[in-house]
């Protein structure tokens, strides 16, 4: 009775003409608290519980332990980072879904928090704001919201300070505990010297590296989570990752020098974080099987690629990105495979 | 024989829920009245031969068409006819016959004739045809009197679904307890002379292994029986899933499973087969299991066929807050008032929750009775009843690519792809590459779909707008089969074959 007479209040607020603007939000916010009203309207008479709403929460609970670790390694200035986050990009998801009269799109949940902990931690608040800005007007709302943009939008707005920013964004980093603030990632000391971390200083965090993509036994429990749950298929993180130990076991053989050993490889950079939570974007990552294979594949050699022989360490950033805008692509080629005409 | 691991790809398995019915059979007797609608079942409506102020016997014939391939309508009741009218029932209008009951019981018996296995092949089909038993299956029981689109030589596979793979897992053993058994495999045996051609293939869930051996025993020395034993994963009852994983065949989609030669019943049909046959009984009555928390008791009802469902009133909880659903909570249709009569190929009437409130922020309970083909709710883990109601939970949003769709088709097609293309008006011939046509309406898709869009409804819409321009099932699956019984012209004799 208690939830009725709030529903009933709530319904009456909506009613006052001053509310009539802000439609977007009121619904939003109706939704979220009171679930919805609507029944089925003939067969299939019930439907499934899972909505977009759990489905994106989902996702932000397996990220739950890289942000724990975040917040437990950078302290204040990890909770201002993922605040600025989400209040700069709330901000544009809010104003573009009033101007459409739309309901908010629950996708900025993940997107938000992705787009701060991929960054370093000593990432000034201002360039924060710029990025996620950014990410979610041209990596998302410009092509028409959830569920129709190419690439992901958290590493639209990341490329573009890496870009844009490249004084801050590459040399700004730091190992949780010590005090050097301008250490390199292991990235960056293995192509000057090839020298590797410990594997349990990267498995635990203790590296230097963005604020979620460091302490890797989180990830590997959210990313097990996620493909566990149903949440994501388990097809791209696993061929990705598998590719690329794969292909920098061989490189390794070949050029030392240049390719680094496959259990560095998969302990360094964003390359779980990636893995698990980026390259599994569904909607940026193709949605037959067999272009899951593709994209997994293709994204695993790129990484390895980029890492041994571009200027950038970013490897995982770039070959995702570079593959999302290929999606539609191997899509096309795997449905038209699919139902060759004439084929039953 | 037993036949093991046929299986198909996709499906869902719906697991304990709430609102299973329980092994208990009881009589809703006599209703004071009955609405019986001249076409049930598979067939064309048939003409009433009574009028109003007519007195009728229960098995007393009051519909007969003998050119149309339908099969007759008895009166189930002995009383007076009080009106002919014409009703709203399932997805048309049909005209029907009401008749106030005199408070009898009693019934007539089809003809006078004697022991079955001495009767003639034609006095058999004749008992099957003039019972009404005809009508049972989504393509009939093929007989001499055009009870179907084939005839019964043309009959290559019998197959009996003994298994329902729906929301409630309704397993119709109180139908084989004790001698039903016996009479479920007389009923075969009478199924087989009137098709002395066809294989029989019978299905029962794969958890009921007693029931399995215990006929596979019964069987011994019987050629042509086979049994499969199958796991319950919806849509595995629709005749499109059942036909080609049983068969290993290609199913011609559009078209009856009579269309490739084969018959699919239920194990209720069968022994309505062995009563019209060997005991001389009309079909007047039909046993429905009460489904879901709408119901008092979850059990099995032996119906008069007609009663509407008001006459079972005081088993149903509180009518004005549930949906009534017939036989599918996936496929079946809904009827919005209780004067709803029983139909002769009704199997179950589930009543559910008419849910209007959401719950205060339920998207993120933990869910212990809520069921997901994810595994994000505790459901998935724990062994709590699962409850059903029809509200959406959720809103509509853009589709996000999940694939769950495709994960669950029955059919092996891509259900996000035939939507974004309906729903940007997209009407081509790609669809029909896209294999729009073998979508066999299970609404799977649109279940599990988070973004709560009603792909089905698309897939559906899409056909229709396909079917208007000129490209149909006769174009698209039509030339790839040998399928029997479609252009044979009405005026060929009864019953024989090509």
């Amino acid at each position: 009775m208690k939830n009725l007479d709030l529903k009933g209040s709530y319904e009456k607020l909506l009613k006052l003409r001053a509310m009539k603007n802000f439609q977007a939000i009121t619904h939003t916010l109706g939704g979220i608290l009171f679930g919805s009203s609507k029944v089925t309207p003939g067969a299939p008479h019930i439907l499934d519980f899972l909505e977009i709403k759990r489905f994106m929460s989902a996702a932000v609970i397996a990220l739950v332990p890289s942000t724990a670790a975040a917040i437990y390694f950078f302290g204040l200035q990890a909770v201002s980072i993922i605040v600025v986050s989400y209040v700069a990009g709330g901000i544009v998801e809010v104003l573009f879904a009033l101007s459409r009269k739309k309901e908010i799109e629950e996708g900025f949940l993940v997107t938000g928090l992705i787009f701060a902990l991929t960054l370093p931690p000593s990432t000034p608040l201002w360039v924060v704001a710029i990025g996620v800005i950014f990410g979610t007007i041209f990596g998302k709302e410009l092509f028409g919201g959830t569920g129709r943009n190419i690439f992901n939008p958290a590493l639209v707005g990341r490329l573009f300070i890496t870009i844009s920013f490249p004084q801050i964004m590459t040399m700004s980093w730091s190992v949780p505990f010590a005090d050097a603030v301008t250490s390199a990632t292991p990235l960056v000391v293995y192509k000057s010297s090839q020298a590797m971390p410990q594997v349990l200083d990267s498995l635990l965090g203790l590296t230097a590296g963005s604020m979620g993509e460091t302490f890797r036994i989180g990830i590997i429990l959210g990313g097990l989570f996620l493909i566990f749950s149903r949440i994501t298929n388990w097809r791209i993180p696993i061929i990705y990752l598998a590719t690329v130990a794969a292909f920098s076991w061989v490189g390794n053989i070949f050029v030392p020098a240049k390719i680094a050993p496959p259990v560095f490889q998969l302990l360094s950079g964003g390359l779980l974080f990636g893995a698990m939570f980026m390259a599994t974007d569904p909607v940026t990552s193709p949605y037959t099987k067999g272009g899951k294979v593709a994209f997994g594949i293709l994204t695993g050699a790129f990484t390895v690629l980029i890492r041994a022989f571009s200027g950038f360490t970013e490897g995982v950033m770039f070959s995702i990105v570079l593959m999302n805008g290929f999606t539609p692509l191997i899509d096309h080629i795997a449905i038209s495979s699919k139902y060759k005409t004439g084929k039953r | 024989m037993i036949v093991r691991g046929r299986r198909f790809k996709g499906g869902y398995r719906f697991k304990h829920f709430e609102g299973e019915p329980k092994d208990t059979l009881v009589e809703a007797g006599v209703p004071e009245e009955v609405v019986i609608p001249l076409k049930q079942g598979f067939g064309y409506e048939v003409p009433s031969v009574v009028k109003k102020g007519d007195t009728v016997k229960a098995g007393q014939i009051i519909g007969i068409d003998e050119n149309s391939v339908s099969t007759p309508v008895q009166a189930t009741i002995n009383g007076t006819v009080k009106e002919l009218k014409k009703i709203k029932y399932i997805d048309g209008t049909t005209n029907s016959v009401v008749i106030k009951s005199d408070g009898t019981t009693d019934w007539q018996t089809v003809d006078h004739e004697g022991e079955w296995s001495r009767l003639s092949e034609e006095a058999l089909e004749r008992r099957l045809y003039m019972s009404g038993v005809t009508s049972l299956g989504r393509s009939g029981i093929p007989t001499r009197y055009r009870s179907s689109v084939i005839g019964p030589g043309e009959v290559e596979h019998i197959v009996v679904q003994g298994l329902s793979t729906d929301v409630h897992n309704t397993s119709f053993s109180v139908l084989l307890d004790g001698e039903g058994v016996d009479r479920f495999l007389e009923g075969l045996k009478i199924l087989k002379r009137v098709m002395p051609k066809a294989a029989v293939h019978v299905t029962f869930d794969k958890s009921r292994m007693s029931l399995v051996k215990l006929i596979n025993e019964k069987l011994t020395g019987q050629d042509g029986i086979n049994i499969y034993p199958l796991e319950l994963k919806y849509p595995q009852e629709l005749d499109e899933v059942i036909v080609p994983t049983i068969l290993n065949a290609r199913y011609p989609y559009g078209y009856l499973p009579a269309h490739m030669g084969v018959i699919v019943l239920n194990v209720q049909a069968v022994l309505r087969v062995y009563d019209a046959v060997a005991g001389n009984k009309p079909m007047i009555e039909r046993v429905i299991a009460l489904r879901g928390p709408g119901f008092t008791e979850n059990q099995y009802a032996t119906v008069r066929v007609g009663s509407p469902l008001q006459s079972m009133k005081g088993w149903i909880k509180d009518e004005r807050s549930l949906r009534f659903v017939v036989d599918n909570l996936l496929t079946g249709f809904s009827c919005t008032d209780s004067s709803l009569p029983i139909g002769r190929s009704f199997n179950s009437i589930i009543a559910i929750p008419e849910q209007v409130s959401g719950g205060f922020l339920s998207f993120a309970a933990p869910g212990f009775t809520k069921d997901s083909y994810s595994r994000t709710f505790v459901s998935s883990f724990v062994g709590f009843k699962k409850k059903v109601n029809t509200n959406i939970h959720g809103e509509e949003r853009p589709c996000i690519f999940c694939g769950y769709c495709e994960d669950v088709c029955p059919v092996g097609i891509t259900p996000h792809l035939i939507y974004h293309n309906v729903e940007r008006n997209k009407i081509e011939e790609k669809l029909a590459i896209y294999r729009i046509f073998n979508c066999i309406d299970c609404n799977l898709c649109t279940y599990v779909c988070p973004s709560k869009i009603q792909i089905a409804s698309y897939i559906k819409e899409g056909k229709k707008k396909l079917r208007d321009s000129g490209l149909d099932e006769s174009t698209v699956i039509f030339p790839n089969f040998h399928l029997k019984g479609i252009q044979k012209s009405i005026d060929t004799d009864k019953g024989t074959a090509k």
